[in-house]
């Protein structure tokens, strides 16, 4: 590998020249200043560093750069700049779904992916669409709510 | 305007956006990074440390580097900044390793190799031979109505750890200024901080300023914890005359911060005439190496341990034992789960063993107003359980699926079971008055626009929201118009600790009566300062420590917790079909803030009393350390879950608000453990309650 | 810095594979838990021939870089192993993870790799020398052992694609998602003209390896309802013999009831 990574971010054509194992959560991080994505726990268990990539949601520390090269990744930075952010900003904000706020944008960035792939889900669809992001302050259910809310009034969004 | 109207949260906007800039996500540039060597033994002294040799720009910095004295202030001054000789648990910090690649320090930090010489760790609880605290207070004549009693009941509860778990890790910076210090960092209380490193480094605290950042939950977790971190990046800040920033990986945090105390309780109970006319109690909560909050856990756990009833013969004994394991702390609750949970089983246990139905047994002793708490106050207020319980049962069918289930069989079992419980509302006994003496302020500025100037975190909890609520509401201004920023102590006085679910009722309403005042004197264009200082209500009657007598609380949050589950006998896996808690904390300040608290806590609790199993190694080392292995609920694990609130006006609480953040936890293994043990008609005295336990029980039967 | 590679194709991943030391990467999600920045990886993703899902008259056949969530997207997966896929982890995993990577960590915990076990699947290996095709009981030679080569890539799994309708899976999980196996079961029968064809049993996560004795399961070939009922306690204790669960987080009195729970339900289930 010529340890020139090739990869969209955001919607802009980008370059790492970095070593190809580096953790694609911490280049987020530290190379580009995405401050967003949060680091909860470095195993893929908490959903906190959430980001889309081809449009999947995965765990940014679980994808090296290398595994990077090619692929269009989407941060909450990149996210919030579209309509459908503004959907759910509006849901979440409604039934206050944001407590301290460390898991939303993983969260957000899931709602956008079980949206986009089931723009009328019920509500087991919605918990089994977040069920790989860990929320400690909220009990899930206004998260739900707010999943809800965006997808009845976000119609033709998704 | 109702308070209780929910408003977008002042801080939404930027948590949402991913704006929001926690410990971890300052620019680093310039900052050294700093990484603990931690005690690989439960108790050893340590006979040397060999340093390798440190590349240019890294240092050690250790218990010779504390310029004050080498004591982190947590009630008490037993916890070291670094180790001394001993070290008391495994995960102890010895040193630090500063210097501006992390990996580096974390790489010689893996090279330092330190010799100890073993000594015989204390690791069971039930083997101690260190006391921190010994309580012990009484009610009544207890011998008197054990000698007449009908019957007596002896039954021994076992509670286990629990890990706050909050998303967000530990984490601070200390930055060196110019003849004065900044710490910034995850925490609830930054006058506690304050305190520990104006000690540590003998320093006044005018040279000390603390900030709170963004905080990614707390729960408790970030109490007294920081403290002790604070001092330590402050130590090595001031050494290396850099900023040094600590942040802890998911592992680290689990194994090293502090925990919810297991506790073992052995509850006797007096019975005459079909009625509970004595306890004697004793409560042990293991405390781990350190005092840290023990003392104020255990006060709380004990001043609880007869739970809602009017019980009118008592002696209640505890103490927090030392064990070379982590040192336990804050965690929603502060020791009233773990006397909840003994008090709402025996109860339970004693009505089936006479044939009676439970919640029926628990109703014909529930306190009412007007009567003695257990340490010889009054609920002053209303006591509305039985209309809570009649809520819990509209909402869940409590009662008709409690005789449908009544002998279940089969592979699938259900079961439904019901708790009652309290929350002593704000800082225990006179420790507001004497200890805490809050103050708080409001600032006009010549624009109209005020600013709220409290110590009070925001956690998630919605401080930031509901304190500006207030302020707005009585100076009729829109809520944009209210200022309230991240406490720093250059900035704001000492409104006392995000705590003890004080933060609202308490200091929420002296920014009412400051609102009401600036109301009074407000004069358009100029700059104004109201102050306003906490006075205890006329009608508490005062705490005396020394023999637990008195108001330990001015008023108490109530809460009635449903929960049915089933049981797959098969392979010992439950399946929650409902949770639901009824919850009195006085008039909502924001009923989706508060409903959200009610919910969180909820299933906070669930997970105390099922999945959220922690146990250390034969060798006292914590084994479940990672989200992986400490299991806490998923999205999908509970999804039938409902919050049913309940008004009683606190007349000094804000618009009749009184403590709600702590409440929702403490209920939830009463009914967990009754629904089980409907499920499976056995008797249980632990929790957690895992599938390994129910298959354990089946064999067992 | 130790170079990684990006392969393009699979001539060029097994020609990459057999001249240097590197750690075949598809998805990530179990290389990533450890913190080595110092590691070479032979990046697979872009491999086309590894992301096949195809049929043809005998098998089901998988490329190793196939993720869980393709399984669970393509009609071709068969019932019982997307039953184990979907309850993997949650969903940002199963979007990266690899039915390649399941198998290459040589965990007796792996979803995916129970149903291969119990479906006696095959499990191709190649080469820049060549190739191979083992049953996937044999590449399992320990715990997180493989008998795989150096210069060897998991290149594609061969599941039989009949007989799969009568199944039985059971995951014992911490919790609902993100649970990783404390225990895990699945059972295959098939019967025609009133006699078993096929039987098959397997446990993962119990042992270092995946339990799977098709000596015990072929008790019940050829025989009729009643001639299993038959020999059902005899089956049952010398299984009972043959399950020794590791002492774990999970204790092995646990995990040996309710093993032993799950195979007698399952035996229920098909009417033995």
């Amino acid at each position: 590998m010529e340890n020139i990574i090739k990869f969209n971010l955001n919607g802009k054509e980008t370059v790492y020249t970095g070593s190809p194992s580096a953790r694609l959560l911490d280049v987020l991080r530290e190379d580009y200043r995405l401050i967003g994505t949060k680091c909860g726990c470095k195993e893929g268990e908490c959903g906190a560093c959430s980001v889309i990539m081809d449009g999947r949601l995965v765990n940014s520390c679980m994808v090296a750069m290398g595994r990077a090269n090619g692929s269009s990744i989407m941060t909450i930075e990149g996210y919030r700049e579209t309509e459908r952010f503004a959907a759910l900003d509006k849901a979440y904000a409604e039934v206050s779904a944001v407590q301290c706020g460390f898991c939303i944008p993983g969260m957000i960035l899931a709602s956008e992916c079980l949206l986009a792939k089931n723009p009328n889900p019920t509500a087991e669809e919605i918990r089994e669409g977040i069920s790989g992001n860990l929320c400690r302050c909220t009990g899930y259910n206004a998260i739900v709510k707010a999943i809800t809310i965006a997808s009845e009034g976000g119609r033709g969004l998704w | 305007m109702d308070i209780s109207n929910s408003v977008v949260k002042k801080d939404h906007a930027q948590k949402m956006s991913g704006q929001a800039v926690y410990v971890e996500d300052y620019p680093t540039k310039g900052i050294l990074f700093g990484k603990l060597l931690r005690s690989a033994k439960a108790r050893a002294r340590i006979k040397s440390i060999k340093i390798p040799p440190l590349p240019d720009g890294y240092i050690i910095v250790d218990k010779n580097d504390v310029p004050g004295v080498n004591q982190v202030h947590i009630v008490m001054d037993d916890t070291p900044v670094f180790a001394n000789e001993t070290v008391e648990y495994i995960g102890d910090p010895i040193l630090m390793t500063v210097g501006p690649c992390e990996k580096e320090a974390k790489r010689i930090i893996e090279q330092i190799q330190v010799e100890y010489e073993d000594l015989e760790p204390i690791l069971d609880m039930r083997k101690y031979d260190t006391v921190f605290f010994d309580y012990n207070y009484d009610k009544g004549n207890v011998d008197k109505a054990f000698k007449e009693a009908d019957i007596i009941y002896e039954e021994e509860f076992q509670t286990g750890y629990q890990e706050q778990a909050y998303l967000e890790t530990n984490g601070m910076t200390a930055e060196p200024g110019d003849g004065f210090i900044t710490i910034h960092g995850s925490l609830q209380c930054p006058y506690y901080v304050h305190t520990a490193i104006s000690k540590a480094l003998g320093w006044p605290g005018d040279k000390v300023q603390i900030k709170q950042d963004t905080t990614g939950g707390g729960f408790g977790g970030k109490e007294d914890y920081p403290s002790i971190l604070a001092c330590q990046v402050a130590v090595a800040a001031l050494k290396a005359g850099k900023p040094v920033q600590v942040i802890f990986d998911r592992r680290e945090d689990m194994e090293f911060t502090s925990k919810r105390h297991p506790s073992i309780c052995t509850y006797k109970a007096a019975v005459k005439d079909g009625k509970v006319t004595a306890m004697d109690i004793d409560v042990m909560y293991n405390s781990g190496a350190y005092t840290t909050l023990s003392a104020v856990v255990l006060q709380r756990g004990l001043i609880c341990a007869n739970g809602v009833y009017n019980i009118p013969n008592q002696r209640v004994r505890g103490r927090a034992v030392k064990t070379n394991t982590v040192p336990c702390g804050a965690f929603r609750g502060f020791g009233a789960p773990q006397t909840f949970f003994a008090m709402e089983m025996i109860m339970s246990h004693i009505a089936k063993d006479l044939s009676l139905d439970p919640l029926t047994f628990k109703k014909a002793h529930i306190a009412k107003q007007g009567d003695a708490t257990s340490t010889s106050g009054k609920y002053h207020f209303p006591v509305p359980l039985n209309e809570m319980i009649d809520k819990i049962d509209q909402a869940s069918g409590y009662w008709a699926k409690r005789e449908e289930y009544e002998h279940q069989a089969g592979r699938y079992r259900k079961g439904i079971g019901i708790s009652l419980c309290f929350h002593g509302a704000g800082f225990t006994g006179s420790g507001e008055r004497d200890l805490i003496k809050a103050v708080t302020k409001l600032h006009k500025y010549p624009d109209g626009t005020v600013e709220i100037l409290a110590a009070n975190a925001d956690i998630g909890q919605g401080v930031k929201t509901t304190f500006a609520k207030i302020v707005a509401k009585e100076l009729n201004l829109p809520l944009e118009k209210i200022i309230i920023e991240n406490p720093d102590t250059f900035r704001v006085p000492d409104s006392g600790p995000t705590v003890a679910s004080r933060s609202l009722m308490t200091v929420g309403e002296l920014l009412r009566r400051a609102a009401i005042r600036l109301g009074k004197e407000w004069k358009d264009g100029e700059e104004q300062w109201v102050e306003e200082r906490f006075e205890e209500p006329d009608f508490v009657i005062p705490f005396d420590l020394n023999v637990f007598k008195g108001d330990a609380y001015p008023t108490y949050a109530w809460g009635v917790n449903a929960v049915e589950l089933e049981v797959d006998t098969l392979t010992g896996l439950s399946k929650v079909l409902g949770a639901w808690g009824c919850y009195d904390v006085g008039t909502p300040a924001d009923m989706n803030i508060v409903v959200g608290q009610m919910e969180g806590g909820l299933l906070q609790g669930l997970g105390y009393s099922s999945i959220e199993y922690m146990t250390a190694d034969a060798k006292g080392r914590i084994r479940n350390n990672s989200y992986s292995d400490y299991i806490i609920p998923t999205s999908v694990d509970v999804p039938n879950m409902e919050v049913i609130m309940h008004v009683e006006e606190y007349p000094y609480g804000p618009y009749g608000a009184k403590g709600a953040g702590e409440l929702p936890l403490v209920g939830v293994p009463g009914a967990y453990a009754a629904a089980m043990e409907q499920a499976l008609g056995v008797s249980i005295n632990h929790i957690p309650f895992t599938a390994e336990d129910t298959i354990k029980t089946l064999r067992e039967a | 810095m130790v170079k990684s590679y990006l392969a393009s194709s699979l001539e060029e991943a097994l020609e990459l594979r057999g001249k240097f030391d590197l750690i075949p990467y598809c998805g990530g999600t179990d290389l990533m838990i450890d913190d080595d920045e110092e590691r070479a990886y032979l990046f697979l993703h872009q491999v086309p021939e590894l992301k096949g899902l195809n049929e043809d008259d005998e098998y089901i056949r998988i490329g190793a870089a196939c993720t869980f969530t393709e399984l669970l997207e393509s009609r071709l997966t068969p019932a019982i192993l997307k039953n184990a896929v979907s309850q993997i982890a949650a969903p940002a995993i199963r979007n990266l993870g690899t039915v390649g990577g399941n198998i290459g960590n040589g965990s007796p915990k792996a979803d995916t790799a129970l149903i291969f076990f119990v479906t006696d699947s095959k499990v191709r290996l190649m080469s820049s020398k060549g190739q191979r095709t083992v049953p996937i009981s044999r590449l399992y030679l320990g715990r997180n052992k493989l008998d795989l080569k150096p210069d060897e890539l998991i290149t594609e799994v061969l599941m039989p694609k009949h007989g799969l309708d009568n199944y039985y899976y059971k995951k014992i999980g911490a919790r609902r998602a993100l649970a990783i196996s404390r225990l895990s079961f699945a059972g295959l029968m098939k019967a025609e003209n009133g006699r078993i064809t096929s039987f098959a049993t397997a446990f993962g996560a119990i042992t270092d390896v995946i339990l799977r004795r098709d000596d015990l399961d072929n008790l019940f070939i050829g025989k009729t309802l009643d001639e299993a009922k038959a020999v059902k306690d005899e089956y049952i204790k010398a299984y009972d013999k043959a399950i020794v669960p590791i002492q774990g987080r999970i204790s092995a009195e646990y995990r040996k009831d309710v093993c032993m729970n799950l195979l007698k339900d399952f035996l229920d289930s098909m009417g033995i």
